[in-house]
């Protein structure tokens, strides 16, 4: 067996190593390599920073275990931006699961504030807990908020909140941030909250899905996006508070670039064994 | 009432009638008696759907207890399935805000999650390796593209070779988006086309019912 044959026929665990190796020493030995910014990235933030101080902003918090460590840092950061602009936040997920995840975001948001940023729950922020439902729920919680839930994640009536008072439809939110993207459910928030109530909208998913979501944004629908790590570390640096995104991000470099390394070589490597007539 | 009334006629009727107010809502101003309907009969699909949830888990937790009460193979695994719903099901009645469940929660379900999606790392670059190559003019395409729209999409992309966002950038902008465009108004309209058919009564699997395709004669 030729050595070309033998490099292609390469057991898949050596291979495993290598990735382990190249995403597990960026995070140990930490190396900030120069980021640039996407615009998709840019027209997300650029879009957060419009909106005007005090206004009340709905957000989807979508991120489950799975996706949590790529994009949570990012509504991390978002939540933070918010904030310090003094906007009111609403919260709500459409699957289980992500309610308890923004909930880990929101306080990691908190946590991070300075103590002058006011930040009380049901004064600043509501965290409405799950909405069943699908896109059906979506719908309804736009329309009346309280035909669908009548108390927040912490089982708190929502009438007893004051900042709940003057708010019951998605004609009382100046944007919207919808976290989801992951799940699938972005298209539920430019259907039911863009189009019927023209509420301007911006999203995020995982990388990978970035190129589904790409014709909304390219249509005005979607204000911005944030695509996985890389999206949540360029809001990080964009709004210059270094969180986890950033270290993350570099894990993905190297993980990356050892991906690519091994496609050129496995294809190098192939057009090496069919010049020379080898099968 | 008749069987076929009952059955078929009667949901097909309320389907129509429902779906109707829900689309003319959407494009026209209507009555307050349409929108209150409207926002009533949503917030019964929220009600509906939490249901459904509750059920999906006992009919899930049943079939478990019954492959487990009769062996059959993987049997052990429906008794650890048995096991967490208990345990969790439990810590979780009693609050979700508990020290115990948000253990679970926190050691448990989050590194198992992100454990099963990073995994696929490891498996698509071994399988990137076999199978990404240059075979034919149109793998090529793919593989170029590809590279360049993940070498675009690496934070360090742009600093190996910085002409590389723009590129990146114009074919997920254009091309790709392009692609993505036709894909969504395709479903679009076959979206349209399924709720014309279910109106018409012409569609009847959301009602269970599984017709036979009729044999070209």
């Amino acid at each position: 067996m030729s050595i070309i044959k033998k490099i292609l026929d390469m057991d898949q665990r050596i291979i495993y190593l290598g990735m382990f190796i190249a995403l597990a020493y960026p995070i140990l030995s930490p190396v900030i390599l120069p980021v640039a910014i996407q615009d998709y990235s840019t027209q997300a933030f650029n879009f957060a920073v419009s909106i005007p101080d005090g206004s009340y902003v709905l957000i989807e918090g979508g991120n489950a275990a799975a996706t949590h460590p790529q994009c949570g840092p990012g509504l991390t950061a978002n939540i933070y931006h918010l904030l310090t602009k003094q906007c009111k936040l609403v919260f709500f997920s459409i699957t289980a699961e992500p309610a308890y995840w923004t909930q880990v975001e929101i306080d990691n948001a908190l946590a991070k504030l300075p103590a002058t940023v006011a930040a009380k729950n049901g004064v600043n922020w509501v965290n409405l807990g799950y909405i069943s439902g699908g896109e059906s729920g979506v719908a309804a919680l736009a329309a009346d908020i309280r035909s669908v839930v009548s108390k927040d994640h912490f089982g708190k009536p929502i009438n007893d909140l004051p900042m709940m008072k003057d708010i019951n439809s998605a004609k009382n939110f100046a944007a919207a941030f919808w976290w989801g993207g992951s799940e699938g459910s972005i298209p539920y928030g430019i259907r039911q909250l863009v189009g019927p109530y023209n509420l301007p909208m911006s999203g995020s998913c995982t990388t990978n899905e970035v190129p589904n979501y790409s014709p909304y944004v390219s249509s005005g629908q979607l204000k911005g996006l944030f695509g996985g790590i890389r999206g949540s570390a360029e809001y990080e640096l964009l709004l210059k508070v270094p969180g986890p995104a950033l270290a993350q991000a570099m894990a993905t470099n190297i993980g990356g670039l050892y991906f690519l390394g091994l496609v050129l070589l496995g294809n190098i490597l192939y057009l090496t064994q069919r010049l020379r007539g080898e099968k | 009432m008749s069987n076929r009334l009952a059955k078929i006629s009667l949901p097909i009727w309320l389907t129509t009638i429902f779906g109707i107010l829900m689309i003319i809502e959407f494009f026209f101003s209507m009555p307050k008696i349409v929108t209150d309907t409207n926002t009533l009969l949503r917030s019964w699909v929220t009600i509906v759907s939490a249901a459904a949830l509750i059920l999906g888990t006992l009919i899930l937790t049943i079939a478990h207890v019954k492959r487990a009460y009769e062996r059959k193979t993987g049997w052990y695994y429906s008794l650890i399935y048995i096991g967490s719903f208990v345990v969790a099901g439990a810590l979780g009645l009693i609050s979700v805000r508990e020290t115990n469940f948000m253990w679970i929660f926190n050691n448990m379900t989050s590194p198992i999650g992100a454990a099963l999606y990073s995994l696929t790392a490891f498996t698509i670059t071994s399988a990137a390796f076999r199978v990404f190559r240059a075979r034919n003019w149109k793998a090529t395409v793919m593989l170029v593209t590809g590279f360049i729209v993940l070498m675009m999409l690496l934070p360090v992309g742009a600093a190996i070779f910085p002409p590389i966002v723009p590129i990146g950038e114009w074919i997920r902008s254009f091309p790709s988006s392009a692609g993505f465009r036709g894909m969504i108004i395709g479903i679009s309209l076959g979206t349209i086309g399924l709720g014309v058919r279910i109106f018409l009564g012409r569609q009847k699997e959301h009602l269970g019912i599984r017709e036979e395709k009729k044999e070209a004669s």
